[in-house]
């Protein structure tokens, strides 16, 4: 019975090398067009507690408020949520999307649509305040001007609540990129010119 | 004292089974005589979380052309704060015939609370060179402003749906580009929505 057991769980041993041999080579040709991609910097910050979530809009850079002029399509909306897996492990999950119009930005303007693989707290300027988290991941960009590049990096340096409602007080930082190959990197810093930032203490659910 | 303990659960239960968000954003919406066309729509899950609906382009003859539709909404629910926020932006809209266009259309609805406040905004929503009847519209518009639309019907620009209580409950409905069609008898025959983000909580 046991040798039974040993046998089957050797083949299986050997089924799953195969299987990842295969996928290895099957994700090859996508993996030659990200080659170089720096992965995001997981390392630093604590284990967290808490999540987050959000979304609206930013035009200035932080710390000016409003909105840009309509003209000169200067500004960003988006949507996250974001959660850690829990302490002591700084692995996260979640999603972000990110929509940038500032034609002077890569591809002309592109939409971003990130998965988040890490969450931790804040390491800039922000580390120690209550409300604001650090995440970040790997997603797909979609340049107005040009091709789609996937397993870019990004990462939200913070992202804070500050107060009810958020506009004008709640911030985020976030930085994507390189894209590819030793490519740009993409940033905004601004406070919230629409919609909101919550920070939720995890409750187990 | 088993009892009491019970109850008190109950009621923790009740309290926390009691808070919901809902969001809700799309790009187009068109119904013409009863014929209706979506582009896809993000709605989100009642315990929270987050969708999205996108396409990279949709057109309806006539009615509506439009690309890069972008929809997202987020949420969560909490015993010290709930929110929902649902965006929509919608690129090289053209409705109605070409008598409402506009680079970008921006769709913001907030709703929001915490253990002292509440409330439910549109805040950030806003066009990026409109222009109705072929006349560029410079001037931020303000919430619900009508325009006729001479051969179509009329068009409420920035139209704001406020909703709920004011006290355990909050919503807003945004839409930015809402056409009413019309027949020469004013019969509305069908409408179109563009850019449009709804946003609620209760407690």
């Amino acid at each position: 019975m046991n040798k039974a057991r040993h046998f089957s769980l050797a083949l299986c041993a050997v089924a799953a090398v195969l299987v990842a041999a295969a996928c290895q080579d099957a994700a090859s040709p996508q993996r030659t067009i990200t080659a170089g991609i720096t992965p995001p910097p997981k390392g630093g910050g604590s284990c967290a507690n808490f999540r987050l979530t959000g979304g609206g809009r930013v035009d200035k850079p932080e710390p000016l408020l409003g909105k840009n002029t309509p003209d000169s399509h200067d500004f960003a909306t988006f949507g996250f949520q974001a959660r850690p897996t829990g302490c002591p492990s700084t692995d996260g999950s979640g999603n972000l999307e990110w929509n940038e119009h500032n034609p002077a930005a890569y591809g002309g303007g592109f939409a971003f649509h990130g998965t988040v693989t890490f969450f931790t707290t804040p390491l800039d300027e922000t580390a120690g305040t209550t409300g604001c988290g650090r995440f970040g991941g790997f997603g797909r960009i979609n340049p107005k001007n040009g091709s789609t590049t996937q397993l870019v990096p990004f990462q939200v340096f913070h992202a804070c609540d500050v107060a009810e409602p958020g506009v004008g007080k709640d911030h985020i930082f976030i930085a994507i990129g390189p894209i590819g190959d030793g490519g740009p990197t993409y940033q905004r810093h601004s406070l919230l010119s629409g919609g909101n930032i919550q920070w939720h203490k995890l409750t187990g659910n | 004292m088993t009892l009491k303990i019970l109850a008190a659960l109950t009621l923790l239960a009740g309290a926390v089974q009691a808070q919901s968000v809902t969001g809700k954003a799309f790009g187009t919406y068109v119904n013409v005589a009863g014929i209706v066309s979506q582009s896809p729509i993000a709605t989100l899950p009642s315990t929270g979380g987050m969708a999205t609906g996108q396409a990279d382009a949709f057109g309806v003859a006539g009615s509506v052309d439009a690309s890069q539709l972008n929809a997202v909404t987020t949420g969560a629910v909490d015993n010290k704060q709930t929110g929902a926020q649902s965006t929509s932006e919608v690129e090289g809209v053209s409705a109605a015939a070409g008598a409402i266009t506009a680079d970008i259309v921006t769709a913001v609805a907030t709703s929001y609370f915490g253990q002292f406040i509440g409330g439910s905004d549109a805040t950030g929503s806003g066009f990026t060179n409109l222009a109705v009847n072929r006349v560029p519209v410079t001037d931020e518009v303000a919430p619900n402003t009508r325009v006729n639309l001479p051969g179509v019907g009329y068009a409420i620009l920035n139209e704001q749906i406020p909703t709920g209580d004011g006290v355990t409950s909050w919503g807003m409905t945004v839409n930015m580009i809402h056409v009413v069609l019309q027949d020469v008898l004013g019969l509305t025959t069908g409408e179109i929505i563009i850019g449009s983000a709804s946003s609620s909580v209760s407690k």
